[in-house]
């Protein structure tokens, strides 16, 4: 079986990553965007909680080709790491929004929160934060 | 002896902690938030209910499923909260009837204090979920997982009150490896508490001959370890877990010409665990074998070395469709791996379907030969080496 080794470098096409703005990081590496999204590594510096937010019922689209590239998963497989983690008492489930806008406004208000979005979206009230 | 008021208080607690579960059905599921002010986070609700039906070609296992068994049921719910920058607290209600195992007893199943001082180290305690392989701490979690039964040499259903949980604590993190990935652990001690009515008790009465008979079992302490190494190949880890229980007491009955006397027995229990899973594209690959070794201190006992590997695969071919299908061999006694009392092998394939987020539908098919994990349920017939098929039925709700 053909094994492809994770680069350095994550390539995120279509699509940013947003953070509320109280987050005290303006970039992550790319491995440590991995940490966050495969549950090993649940706070920021300055001990926020990490909230990771995804868009309900997206599927095969540009955010799911990124969350495949970010934490190793499709789309089930990803649902059901988490929810190995919520039912064993290992962490909190990604929060989900309906569509691209709310989920934006989600991340605005929400302290920690964390996404990854389409990069034609419009943001407010939300950082981007670059991956390096 | 359970009464039929113990049995129906017992359902009517339990049908208690579905009910909120089964109030959110018609609509989507999600977690559930309780907001506690503006200054707090809120707290996560999430749970699950799943029913299942057993049925067997020859044997009754995990209940009497050669008539078929709906005595397979599972719910739980949890709550979540960050009280505090890095703390986190959760705990989760069970409860369960699996075949002879569980009879709907609502339990603590975790509840637990969180500290996490960096990546590499944090601190939980209370009563926490026992890492072990793969499935051990999410074995009763029918969503998280392709399969309807688990390997039961390794995840047997009705081993949950002994396995799963242990009340003390455990240290965990990730230590980066650079290049090489990262490694992450989990370090426990506790005490775990058996059921006298739990799936330890009734494999302990199964095997007793009929003049003596199991009293209890009490508390024993355990300490071990899991961890995984993160391979820079993405979707590619390895395992290894360790455990160790050094004294497991359980008192007797034997009947004698001059009277019953009450013997204590102590037994003491290691195990080990080596696991390996690769997620590639739609396919989940899954690998893992498991070493169990009994010594009792009892003169004239042997000790006991049994083994359970199972390889699998799985592929999701969309949202709401994956297949999968494993083979597992369990060896009771490794000393005798042809003797089909002892043992059990086991092909499996499975179909899940997932209308909805918050549903999950799944249909398998088993072909066994061998008896070897049916030795607690005296209601079976003769047992040889022909082989026989079980079939399983579940639905699951989740939010």
């Amino acid at each position: 079986m053909l094994l492809a080794v994770t680069l350095p470098a994550v390539a995120l096409d279509g699509v940013v990553v947003i953070a509320n703005e109280a987050v005290p990081l303006d970039s992550l590496s790319a491995a440590a965007l991995k940490d966050i999204y495969t549950g090993r590594t649940t706070y920021w510096p300055d001990g926020q909680s990490i909230g990771i937010v995804l868009q309900a019922d997206e599927m095969g689209g540009e955010t799911d080709a990124a969350l495949n590239e970010v934490s190793g998963m499709d789309a089930s497989q990803f649902r059901t790491f988490w929810q190995r983690m919520v039912f064993s008492g290992r962490g909190q489930q990604p929060r989900k929004a309906d569509d691209a806008a709310s989920l934006v406004a989600f991340v605005a208000s929400t302290r920690g929160a964390i996404a990854i979005v389409p990069s034609n979206v419009t943001l407010k009230g939300v950082k981007i934060i670059e991956v390096r | 002896m359970r009464t039929f008021k113990d049995n129906m208080m017992k359902r009517l607690i339990s049908f208690l902690l579905l009910a909120p579960l089964a109030a959110f059905v018609p609509g989507r599921l999600e977690a559930y938030e309780l907001n506690l002010g503006t200054n707090l986070p809120p707290v996560d609700f999430h749970g699950f209910v799943s029913q299942g039906f057993l049925y067997s070609s020859a044997y009754n296992y995990l209940g009497d499923t050669s008539k078929g068994s709906f005595k397979f049921t599972e719910a739980g719910l949890n709550a979540s909260f960050n009280p505090l920058p890095r703390t986190r607290i959760a705990a989760q209600a069970f409860t369960y009837d699996v075949g002879e195992a569980g009879h709907y007893d609502v339990i603590l199943d975790y509840a637990l204090a969180e500290y996490t001082f960096n990546d590499h180290f944090g601190v939980r305690t209370g009563r926490i979920r026992r890492p072990q392989g793969l499935y051990n701490d999410i074995q009763d979690v029918d969503v998280a997982r392709t399969f309807v039964l688990l390997p039961q040499g390794m995840y047997d259903a009705r081993w949950r009150d002994f396995y799963v949980s242990l009340d003390g604590g455990e240290f965990f993190g990730t230590i980066p490896l650079k290049q090489a990935g990262s490694l992450s652990y989990e370090i426990y001690a506790g005490v775990v508490r058996p059921s006298n009515d739990g799936g330890v008790a009734l494999e302990i009465r199964g095997a007793l001959p009929a003049f003596i008979s199991l009293d209890s079992i009490g508390s024993a302490a355990i300490f071990g370890g899991q961890a995984w190494w993160n391979t820079p190949v993405n979707g590619l880890r390895f395992g290894a877990a360790g455990g160790f229980l050094p004294a497991v007491d359980f008192t007797t009955t034997i009947q004698t010409p001059g009277g019953p006397i009450h013997p204590d027995n102590q037994t003491s229990v290691a195990f080990q665990q080596f696991s390996a899973e690769y997620l590639w594209k739609a396919w989940t690959f899954q690998a893992e074998s498991f070493f169990r070794n009994v010594y009792p201190d009892a003169a004239g006992m042997p000790d006991t070395h049994s083994l359970t590997w199972y390889g699998s695969a799985a592929y999701r071919f969309n949202k709401w469709f994956e297949a999968g299908g494993y083979y597992t061999e369990y060896y009771g006694d490794t000393t005798h791996p042809d003797n089909s009392l002892l043992y059990q092998k086991d092909a499996a394939l499975t179909l899940r379907f997932d209308p909805r987020d918050w549903w999950t539908f799944k249909v398998e098919a088993h072909y066994i030969r061998g008896t070897g994990l049916l030795q607690d349920n005296p209601d079976n017939p003769s047992q040889n080496d022909n082989g026989w098929w079980m079939f399983a039925v579940k639905t699951t709700f989740n939010f």
